[in-house]
């Protein structure tokens, strides 16, 4: 009787169990959560967009294979692809198709011209966009409630650029009194070189000249005689990869040797390429930009798979790796792929979301800007780009003034 | 122009205007929206270069000029739109007289000519590069308000319709031009010049005329564009690929003709969304078949598509 019983017991907890199991086994696995990812592959910024699409992959993969959103039962996410074609009109062809496509969220378009673009096209639709790289703060400051940037701003960016300067420079005992600017006459380089000129007397640095150079430059030879004469201690260039490449060059072959060279949003000098074409004139050399956070575990596990690909490092992929983390996050929060529970879950992420790989502070975004979203020092130190401040995340300590000056 | 002139345009707009009733994705009224863009300015590039066989290579000048001067007023004057895109356009015409005038003066035609309208957009696009007045590299942003009255529509069917609108306007100037002594003589100048000016037309004032009307039709597709997607900078206003896409399309459609710019408009643009949708995930690849398409398109016909389409009849 009692081996009836429990016989008959332990069918009665199989049945009840496989009842219950049922729907995950009979039904379909839970529909697949459509995310857009929008990168200029083709056109002039086909090597960036390149990077950004590679991180946003990277992260789609790694959320698809660890369980993909447990909050939707295990659904896995979908990318659906869009080539921006490196202006604003593609990007925004590209959100339209989307749309159509019902993404829940789009991230990407690293220019900010397209990212304006595109993230205004989005905010038709109620649909979350998430900006990558683009730095304009113009951006953020259109009341988009669809539109969120994890990373720094310009304006941020600048900030940070002159705190640790000066900083940097004290904690080294000041060696560092006199700069050149050398910028590129655009408004990148012209608005960077006023930055300057305004903020740098005021924190205890003279500016010998300032020292402008058309886009593009096929010959930095009298620039480098020029700094020669001047002797500076510290360089600071507003330029583009090639012109940066070119100066930087001409420096070594003319043996002008600077206490530092510290760029700000440099082309090259956050650029693996750089380092590897030319280490020699890639050494030392400093910038403040976006930068992955070394000290955490999987950076290093991304940066192996991006290189095991024969493809550089560069910050793209860890931005874009870390916008796609943003979004599962608040698919799990908002328990549901809807966009406007996307758009309330991502305006209220916190300090909990941590499967991001950027070295920021506690997640906090006001009118769609990540707070903590910050800038860091980098520096080409043995043929690897190091971050040397803020010492939170540091892993080399700053080389600065330059050995043998 | 009698009624008969406009009965072509007339069809045209009746079945374009219905689109949106059939067409609702966004995708495709988006799509649709851009290449009524291109066809406004390639209508403008028409006028100088079909019909007065003046080949200009920087229409960019006056789409741009356009277009920074209606977002200008905007966001730095605070103009509504419609008066804002009013001097855009006006703003377009003035410019292309001023390079008519210095360039014409000179006695430029042909190839010459070409190379100074590049050279006149190119200058235009490095000023507004470094100007702060124009946001330089930083580009210009229009405030998003939608509303009508800010000439910003919830919906992308109004958008449409105002292009539409104004391309079939584009449309009518055109053939009134054909039909007018301005056209004949603009036509004769295109011809032969010196046999133009043995009969008494004045050949400057004739190409003056055709290039300020010219620069104002692209102008006001530039200042479209500027109030479509909200933004621009200098390589968006003054960049190479407009000055490119006006000319391409009444060339593949037929230059000199009241609808070739439309036609080659809506088949290069029908051509290159075909192309995407054709190839996969591999990026580009859409750019090299359309390349291919297009040398074929450019290569195979008599002169034009048009002129393919009374190859076949005639056989």
């Amino acid at each position: 009787m009692t081996t009836a019983f429990t016989s008959s017991r332990r069918a009665v907890l199989l049945g009840a169990a496989a009842a219950l199991a049922a729907p995950r086994i009979g039904g379909a696995q839970p529909a697949a959560v459509r995310l857009g990812i929008l990168q200029p592959v083709t056109g002039a910024l086909a090597q960036d967009g390149e990077y950004g699409r590679l991180g946003a992959e990277l992260a789609i993969q790694e959320i698809n294979a660890t369980g993909g959103i447990r909050a939707l039962g295990g659904a896995q996410i979908q990318m659906v692809f869009g080539d921006a074609r490196s202006n604003p009109e593609g990007g925004t062809a590209e959100v339209e198709r989307m749309n159509g496509e019902g993404v829940v969220a789009v991230v990407g378009g690293f220019a900010s011209p397209i990212c304006l673009a595109a993230s205004q096209a989005a905010s038709r639709y109620d649909l979350p966009y998430i900006v990558d790289v683009g730095v304009s703060d113009q951006i953020v400051t259109r009341g988009l409630r669809n539109t969120f940037r994890f990373g720094p701003g310009f304006g941020a960016v600048t900030r940070a650029a002159l705190d640790n300067l000066v900083t940097l420079n004290n904690a080294a005992g000041r060696p560092a009194r006199t700069v050149v600017v050398v910028h590129e006459d655009g408004l990148f380089g012209s608005g960077m070189a006023r930055l300057m000129q305004n903020e740098l007397p005021g924190r205890g640095f003279e500016i010998l000249e300032t020292i402008s150079h058309p886009t593009p430059a096929r010959d930095m030879s009298n620039i480098a005689l020029r700094i020669r004469s001047l002797n500076p201690d510290l360089i600071i260039p507003s330029s583009y990869y090639a012109e940066f490449v070119l100066l930087s060059r001409t420096l070594q072959q003319r043996r002008i040797r600077p206490k530092g060279i510290y760029c700000v949003l440099n082309g090259a000098a956050s650029n693996f390429r750089f380092v590897r074409e030319f280490p020699d004139a890639a050494n030392l050399v400093m910038d403040v930009n976006h930068w992955a956070d070394p000290r955490k575990p999987k950076t290093a596990e991304l940066r192996r798979a991006v290189e095991a690909q024969n493809r550089f490092w560069l910050y793209n992929t860890p931005l874009n790796y870390s916008a796609v983390m943003l979004v599962a996050d608040a698919l799990e929060r908002a328990g549901r792929a809807d966009r406007g529970a996307v758009i309330e879950a991502l305006a209220r992420t916190d300090g909990n979301f941590t499967r991001h790989i950027m070295p920021y502070g506690p997640t906090n975004f006001v009118n769609g800007q990540n707070q903590a979203g910050q800038a860091v020092n980098t520096q080409v130190i043995d043929n690897d780009i190091k971050v040397i401040f803020p010492a939170d995340f540091a892993d080399a300590r700053p080389v600065f003034p330059w050995p043998n000056t | 122009m009698t009624g008969r002139d406009l009965l072509p345009i007339a069809a045209f707009a009746a079945v374009a205007a219905t689109l949106p009733l059939f067409v609702t994705a966004g995708t495709w009224l988006n799509f649709a929206v851009f290449t009524l863009i291109i066809c406004l300015a390639a209508q403008g590039w028409n006028i100088l270069g079909g019909y007065g066989g003046q080949y200009s290579f920087g229409h960019a000048a006056f789409f741009g000029t356009a277009a920074y001067a209606t977002a200008i007023l905007q966001v730095r004057y605070g103009v509504n739109p419609y008066p804002a895109f009013a001097v855009g356009v006006a703003a377009a015409g003035v410019v292309g007289w001023v390079i008519g005038l210095l360039s014409f003066r000179s006695g430029l035609r042909g190839s010459y000519f070409a190379l100074v309208t590049l050279a006149f957009a190119e200058v235009f696009r490095v000023l507004a590069n470094a100007s702060e007045w124009t946001g330089g590299a930083a580009g210009i942003l229009i405030r998003l308000d939608v509303r009508p009255e800010n000439f910003q529509f919830a919906s992308r069917a109004t958008f449409y319709w105002v292009a539409l609108a104004l391309v079939v306007a584009a449309l009518v100037v055109t053939r009134a031009l054909e039909r007018s002594r301005l056209g004949a003589q603009l036509v004769a100048v295109r011809e032969n010049e010196n046999a133009a000016r043995a009969l008494g037309v004045d050949a400057l004032g004739v190409k003056l005329a055709a290039i300020a009307l010219s620069a104002m039709i692209t102008g006001a597709a530039g200042a479209l564009y500027a109030q479509y997607f909200l933004y621009l900078d200098a390589n968006i206003a003054y960049g190479t690929w407009i000055s490119v896409e006006a000319l391409l399309a009444p060339i593949i459609g037929g230059a000199g003709t009241v609808f070739g710019p439309v036609f080659g408009g809506i088949v290069l643009h029908s051509l290159s969304e075909f192309t995407k949708t054709l190839v996969g995930r591999i990026p580009g690849l859409d750019l090299v078949i359309f390349g291919v398409l297009l040398i074929l398109v450019v290569r195979f016909p008599p002169r034009e598509i048009p002129g393919l389409l009374k190859l076949w009849r005639r056989r």
